[in-house]
């Protein structure tokens, strides 16, 4: 009886070593599989994005860059009864939507803390000649495609954002006279081949949300694929990171990214003309006249060339302001 | 013994004629009560070692992995608000900033190690260990580029920041509360499962003695005696079993049931208390952050922040306060509510200060250490909520330890006394069939 049955486990013993041995069909077993890494992006990104709204409406011809002539200018602290200005006064604070994200021209320094940048130094310009205090500035960030929402909704005073005066923002705002004249170029690695705008078809391109260059690129020739960001830096890390191919918008912010990363070069002629000019809601044209006139007198007094050599003699060849240009 | 010496000698057509006589019947009637004895032991057994290795895992496995999964959502997301924080305070972050956060991090890799060991088996909760250990290390990454970027004073630095809190926001934090909400299901489907009462055994148990009874009943009316010793100890010995196994169960369903209620269940409430500040409190700091740039940020905070202040039904922590079960807990969550309505007003004054312009001031107030600011009042109540979520683990632990002492020697004694019972039944028989002879 023991016997047997030891046998019969042998013979069954047997046999599973036999069938495992043959049966070797299958393959070996992988407990993680990962297709691809995700790679991380910023917050906020779209790829071709559908067009705004604003470019299909009907847009009256205009000169973008003529404003409002600026009449006699009160002094520091007095400003005139029932001016946008003796408001913003009695406020105690000018609220000026800026960009902290865009190094050059408004930039939080993160040594220090503090916004600063070419654009920062116009807010402090007015803030100055309102109160006497270029100080008493309350910053508002705000993103490319925020800065017209901001205005109409009269939540700041003023924008100081490299934004270009077009016929088309100047139908929901006003723009002061200008202060900067930027042009779109292209941004890509040291060791790209791309050289031009031309050469972009069907290739990843990052622009801000809103702005005219994202609307320039999709108008070029040789359409590339559009990647829309909130800011103007996440271009530069999407570039780093490998995910574009290039950046494209005006020369002067494209400088502030070269000046972040020495891997990456401006490439290709100027293809556009960007005239920045301060944003300012459309009702209030006394303003449009008050920032003028504080404009005027920092061409005059040098401030503006001493602003320009701090932040922008890298930028670009154009070291003299541009001629102011009033449709009265 | 006398089963396989029964089925050798006769054939089936033998059993059912010698089913006709007494002695036959006898024999058929032991074996009958030998087979449900021994059916019914192992029976029991077999679900009180299981019921003893639910207590044992709810203890050893199942709360230590929902205390894990719930580490690695408060790790992750105060390293979040702390690198913020790190950003905000401009220039070298602050060693103390820096240490908390390197804290932060090797904490939510450890308790991750720890997470993921438990997921085979459950695919959603394999998904989600899965995401966090994919993730993390390009996290870490990009605050460390955040960091190099900073350093140089370069706004790039910024944007890495941004990224990499979206990650953590979008991806990371979403994983891992998922994965404590998994892993507080799974251990209140183990606490269901040890207080359940094992009805079969029961059913099986009160049959083999309802059987017995009837077979002395039998016996008593064949051979006029009123005692069969050996029947009689069998009855005793599962009667025994049968009182002694039902007692520890009902007592040890009532002890875990106690450890859901006093333990368990209130830290699920407290964390999620917990949770909900920590989101604020990365709110808080990003908003400051974005500068008037993250709407959705402020938004978030009036929506969470109620949950654990304010007077109404919603407050989590008024509802940790009434589950409080001992004068320890329930004081560590008045201070906690106290301590939140201290950050809910310094959280009102740097929002007042921010827009009202004073930026610079509500920086200090948020990150500060001013006994008033923000960064002071949520570290108290942090500190009172993980004191209360301890004790309320302590309590479930406990408790639990307790429904597993009850069980105590349970197994081998219902072992022991089928052992009993079968030999009862084998004697008691033999001594009638002899009589036969």
């Amino acid at each position: 009886m023991r016997r047997a049955t030891a046998a019969l486990v042998a013979a069954l013993a047997m046999l599973a070593v036999l069938s495992t041995g043959c049966s070797a069909a299958g393959k070996p077993v992988d407990l993680a599989v990962v297709q691809s890494a995700q790679r991380p992006e910023p917050v906020g990104v779209v790829v071709n994005p559908p067009t705004t709204t604003g470019a299909t409406t009907q847009v009256p011809p205009c000169d973008p860059t003529a404003s409002l002539r600026p009449g006699a200018m009160p002094g520091p602290g007095a400003m005139p009864e029932g001016s946008t200005m003796k408001k913003i006064q009695d406020r105690g604070r000018l609220i000026a939507g800026v960009d902290q994200n865009t190094f050059l021209f408004g930039f939080r320094n993160p040594t220090t803390n503090q916004l600063e940048g070419f654009d920062i130094d116009r807010v402090r310009e007015i803030a100055a000649a309102i109160f006497g205090d270029p100080n008493k500035v309350q910053f508002k960030v705000i993103t490319s495609a925020g800065r017209i929402p901001a205005l109409q909704k009269g939540e700041v005073d003023i924008v100081v954002r490299t934004m270009t005066a077009t016929c088309a923002r100047w139908v929901d705002i006003n723009f002061s006279a200008i202060y900067y004249v930027a042009g779109q170029r292209l941004l890509v690695d040291r060791g790209s081949e791309i050289s031009g705008v031309d050469q972009l078809r069907g290739q990843r391109v990052c622009a801000a949300k809103g702005s005219t260059s994202l609307n320039k690129l999709r108008d070029s020739p040789a359409p590339p694929e559009v990647v829309a960001v909130d800011n103007w830096t996440d271009c530069l890390l999407m570039l780093q990171q490998g995910q574009v191919a290039g950046v494209s918008t005006d020369d002067t912010i494209l400088a502030g990214m070269v000046a972040q990363d020495p891997n990456v070069k401006m490439v290709g002629p100027r293809f556009t003309e960007e005239p920045y000019g301060i944003g300012i809601p459309k009702a209030n044209e006394d303003m449009v006249r008050f920032v003028n006139g504080v404009l005027e007198k920092s061409i005059a007094s040098g401030s503006w060339t001493a602003s320009y050599g701090r932040w922008l003699t890298q930028a670009g060849e154009q070291a003299a302001p541009p001629t102011v240009k009033y449709r009265d | 013994m006398v089963t396989a010496e029964a089925r050798q000698a006769s054939p089936l057509r033998r059993v059912t004629h010698s089913a006709t006589t007494t002695p036959g019947r006898l024999s058929l009637i032991a074996v009958g009560l030998l087979l449900l004895t021994v059916l019914t032991g192992i029976f029991a057994a077999v679900t009180l070692q299981t019921k003893q290795s639910t207590l044992d895992e709810l203890t050893d496995h199942r709360e230590p992995l929902t205390a894990a999964a719930q580490q690695i959502y408060r790790s992750l997301s105060d390293a979040d608000a702390t690198a913020a924080s790190a950003f905000l305070s401009g220039g070298v972050e602050p060693a103390a900033l820096r240490s908390r956060y390197e804290f932060d991090i090797a904490q939510a890799g450890a308790a991750l190690g720890k997470a993921s060991s438990d997921v085979a088996g459950d695919s959603l909760a394999e998904q989600q260990v899965n995401t966090l250990s994919q993730q993390l290390p390009v996290y870490t990454g990009l605050i460390e580029t955040a960091r190099a970027n900073n350093r140089q004073g370069f706004p790039a630095g910024a944007a890495y920041l941004r990224e990499a809190s979206g990650l953590m926001r979008s991806k990371i934090l979403p994983a891992a509360e998922q994965l404590y909400g998994i892993d507080y299901e799974r251990l209140k489907a183990g606490q269901a499962e040890a207080r359940s009462f094992p009805w079969t055994t029961l059913v099986l148990t009160v049959a083999l003695l309802a059987a017995l009874v009837m077979t002395q009943r039998y016996l008593t009316r064949k051979t006029n005696r009123l005692l069969n010793v050996g029947l009689f100890g069998s009855t005793l010995a599962i009667a025994l079993a049968l009182v002694w196994g039902s007692a520890a169960l009902i007592i040890g369903a009532t002890q875990v049931a106690d450890g859901e209620r006093n333990g368990s269940q209130q830290v699920d409430v407290l964390v999620q208390a917990r949770i909900n500040s920590l989101k604020c409190r990365a709110d808080e700091t990003l908003t400051l952050v974005a500068r008037g740039d993250g709407p959705g940020y402020e938004k978030e905070w009036q929506e969470l922040s109620v949950t654990f202040s304010g007077g109404d039904r919603g407050n989590l922590l008024r509802q940790a306060r009434e589950l409080a079960s001992s004068p320890a807990i329930a004081g560590e969550v008045d201070q906690a509510l106290a301590n939140a309505d201290t950050w809910i007003a310094a959280h009102k004054k740097i929002r007042e200060l921010d827009d009202g312009g004073q930026y610079e001031e509500a920086v200090a107030m948020a990150i500060g250490a001013a006994p008033d600011s923000s960064a002071v009042a949520f570290g108290k109540l942090d500190k009172n909520l993980i004191t209360a979520l301890n004790a309320g683990r302590e309590e479930f632990f406990t408790q639990t330890k307790h429904a597993s002492a009850a069980l105590t020697g349970l197994v081998p004694g219902v072992v022991v006394l089928a052992i009993i019972a079968a030999a009862g039944i084998l004697l008691g028989i033999r001594e009638r069939l002899r009589e036969y002879r």
